[in-house]
């Protein structure tokens, strides 16, 4: 069996298909993309190369700028908000145990099982200032219930709610993984020597959980970044831009505005957001970890002298 | 040798699950012959998804009468809603469109499509006895060549309830101010005064070519191709159906949080009755006779036009109406000859006219006048009434008069400047770029 995978025909026909996917469902596509964005091609009929026409035009693109905006507020939003919640909702599952465990893992979970078009209707619904919920909840409460809750001010925090609410379950589900993962021993180790709750969360938990919130930061980054079909959805980036998102701005220049060339030019600078984002938290993480460990052989080695 | 073998297994493996991913389906790649020399599969390419009332129900009709007709052909209907048949038409383009297609005859569309070479030329001469409204094939014709032909004449309407209207003593408003004045009583009786889609932008923008067409009348189709051209947007004109548009905002004739509901939601205000007006167009004749809707509401729906506005020069019969959407035949397919006798059939008088009248959609492109029964309901009666009498009309709406980048920036940008968001000068402004 070594032999015959050190057979280096065995070798390329187990990592071609996968090769050959890369190649051509992501590079090609992205050189393509690259190509056309140095374009006019309005996505029928012929074009001509206009050089970097479409990359200057964006700079100068208000409406680019404030999806671009958008995107980075609702990654805050997924690392502020959404994660810490999640964590701390996961630790608390981890110790409640029995049916109650699964019962609200499972209540979580549910708005990552409904599809996003009946999520976004269905907020649309407890938004609406006629007859939606929460103005009728206002109302109950003796209030006017009056609110415009997709008004050009309140649009995007009524957006990032829903996104944040939608996204919730999976990142909880995910750290609750990892609490999982953790050797109980740790914890009745922390219990002998007398830690609380608090304690054991912050000393042992969340230390121990650091790759499992790398990679889930690192996904909510990316997924605020690519945001596209909720929005077009609920707002479709309105009223006027309020809540225009980068990857539904992509959308509306190259698909509806006929600017396939423009779109295109958006869709690299978009890649080179994503991959810079990508390269930083990486390096966020990894700086840290190294820091510490040379901090600890530091300390090894003072001893030891 | 066992190595060997397996080597070669899984070297077979991946060569065949390659071609596999690579091959094309070809039985379905032409999709225009199938079995025998004589059938033919014809594809329409439709935006209208719904099949089972109004103009979808028609348009199927006619294709399930004309398979009965020709035995031989089969129709295969693809449909899908205004904006998703917009995005598919562009990738049909690149790789091949059906053979009948929805299409808009409207510069913000055919412009494009027609330089892409997608749309097949028709002869004119054909339709010299279809009956064809005066000027209603303009919009289709590109450098003197017809590519198209509309289905329907649309006419800017403000649906209202008459029972309403009559049980709080409220008057029909003869010009702007009084629907100004119309908006604060409703109101006051805690009513949604006209329900309005302003999250789509572009029932907005019919709005506001309403408005231009009271203020200027015939002159306000030059003063829109003027400044489209120009990418100027500074005519008072303009200036003041802009500053109107918001005002009107302004006076809550809108329903709150109009700038982000969409059609559906504002049309429901009015068919629930929560809503006094609904703005919209004469496609939505069919209200008048669609079961879903409450009795009370739907058997007292009627309409009227956009009201004259101070110093305005339109005369009160002058209406906002164009022929907007329609079909053309793909210029790649495969049975052109087969397509063309298909779209020739659909618009023969007695079919896509007579049955839209039948079915209370609306106002066809062609003469309907020997179709009328004399049964038809009140509200159909005074959309025939009002295009009747129509002194003048006001052709393509705003936002379809330039390239799509106009109609993309105009659409999401008069959300902000009807809400006050942006300034009347920064959106004129704005929209006047895109044109450059």
């Amino acid at each position: 069996m070594k032999k015959l995978y050190s057979n280096k025909l065995v070798i390329l026909s187990l990592v071609l298909p996968g090769l050959l996917l890369f190649v051509f469902a992501i590079l090609a596509p992205i050189c393509l993309s690259v190509y056309y964005g140095f374009t006019d091609y309005s996505g029928m009929g012929s074009y001509s190369v206009t050089g970097f026409e479409n990359y200057r035009e964006l700079m100068h693109d208000t409406a680019f700028w404030t999806s671009l905006r958008n995107s980075l507020f609702l990654a805050i939003g997924f690392i502020c908000i959404q994660h810490p919640l999640a964590i701390v909702v996961a630790a608390v599952l981890d110790k409640l145990g029995g049916r109650g465990e699964n019962f609200f893992r499972c209540v979580y979970f549910i708005p990552n099982v409904i599809s996003v078009a009946v999520i976004a209707y269905l907020w649309k619904f407890i938004y609406n200032p006629d007859f939606g919920l929460l103005n009728n909840i206002i109302k109950a409460f003796g209030g006017k219930g009056d609110v415009n809750w997709f008004s050009t001010d309140t649009a995007i925090w009524a957006v990032l709610i829903v996104l944040i609410w939608h996204g919730f379950g999976w990142g909880m589900l995910i750290y609750y993984t990892g609490i999982k993962n953790i050797d109980q021993v740790l914890y009745e180790a922390a219990a002998i020597d007398g830690a609380d709750q608090k304690t054991t969360f912050f000393r042992i938990t969340l230390p121990l959980m650091k790759p499992v919130i790398q990679v889930n930061v690192t996904m909510a980054v990316i997924s605020a970044l690519k945001q596209m079909e909720t929005v077009y959805l609920l707002t479709n980036g309105g009223p006027g831009n309020s809540t225009q998102f980068a990857a539904n701005y992509l959308y509306q220049q190259a698909f509806k505005a006929f600017r396939y060339g423009y779109g295109n030019a958006i869709g690299v600078v978009f890649i080179v957001i994503c991959l810079a984002a990508t390269v930083i938290l990486n390096k966020v993480f990894e700086d840290r970890d190294e820091r510490k460990v040379r901090r600890l052989s530091g300390r090894r080695e003072e001893k030891a002298a | 040798m066992k190595k060997r073998l397996l080597a070669a297994l899984l070297t077979g493996v991946m060569v065949v699950t390659m071609a596999a991913g690579c091959s094309s389906n070809n039985k379905e790649s032409g999709g225009n012959s199938a079995g025998g020399s004589d059938t033919v599969t014809l594809k329409v390419f439709s935006n209208l998804p719904d099949r089972k009332t109004g103009q979808g129900l028609v348009e199927q009709m006619i294709i399930d009468e004309y398979m009965k007709e020709n035995e031989n052909v089969t129709i295969e209907v693809e449909a899908l809603d205004e904006e998703a048949y917009k995005t598919k038409f562009k990738a049909y383009s690149m790789e091949g469109m059906p053979d009948v297609v929805s299409i808009w005859g409207q510069p913000a569309f055919l412009d494009e499509v027609v330089d892409a070479g997608v749309l097949a030329e028709l002869n004119q001469e054909d339709y010299t006895d279809y009956k064809f409204i005066e000027g209603s094939l303009n919009g289709f014709t590109y450098d003197d060549k017809l590519y198209g032909l509309p289905r329907n004449t649309d006419v800017a309407c403000i649906y209202y309830n008459q029972k309403m209207f009559e049980d709080n003593k409220w008057e029909i408003p003869k010009d702007y101010n009084e629907l100004l004045s119309l908006a604060e009583k409703i109101n006051a009786k805690g009513v949604i005064p006209m329900a309005m889609d302003g999250g789509d932008g572009w029932p907005m923008a019919i709005y506001l070519t309403d408005i231009l067409f009271q203020l200027t009348g015939t002159e306000s189709a030059d003063i829109i191709s003027k400044a489209i051209s120009e990418g100027d947007f500074t005519d008072e004109n303009l200036v003041k159906a802009t500053e109107l548009l918001k005002e009107s905002a302004d006076a809550k004739l809108f329903q709150k949080g109009y700038d982000s509901q969409d059609y559906g939601t504002a049309m429901n205000l009015f068919t629930n009755g929560q809503a006094a007006m609904f703005y919209t167009g004469s496609w939505e004749a069919s209200m008048a006779l669609n079961e879903d809707i409450p009795e009370e509401v739907r058997e007292n729906i009627r309409v009227f036009t956009m009201p004259a506005v101070d110093g305005g020069k339109a005369a009160a019969t002058d209406i906002t109406a164009w022929n907007g959407g329609g079909y053309g035949v793909s210029a790649k397919s495969e049975v052109k000859d087969e397509a063309v006798k298909f779209l020739n059939y659909m618009y023969q008088p007695d079919k896509l006219s007579k049955y839209g009248w039948e079915n209370g959609v609306g106002m066809s492109a062609q003469d309907q006048s020997e179709y009328m029964t004399g049964e038809e309901t009140d509200l159909m009666k005074q959309i025939v009434d009002i295009v009747n009498h129509a002194t003048s009309v006001s052709g393509t709406p705003i936002n379809d008069c330039g390239p799509s980048v106009f109609k993309t920036s105009i659409e999401s940008e008069i959300q902000s400047v009807s809400n006050g968001s942006t300034s009347v000068q920064d959106f004129l402004d704005t929209i006047g770029s895109a044109c450059k």
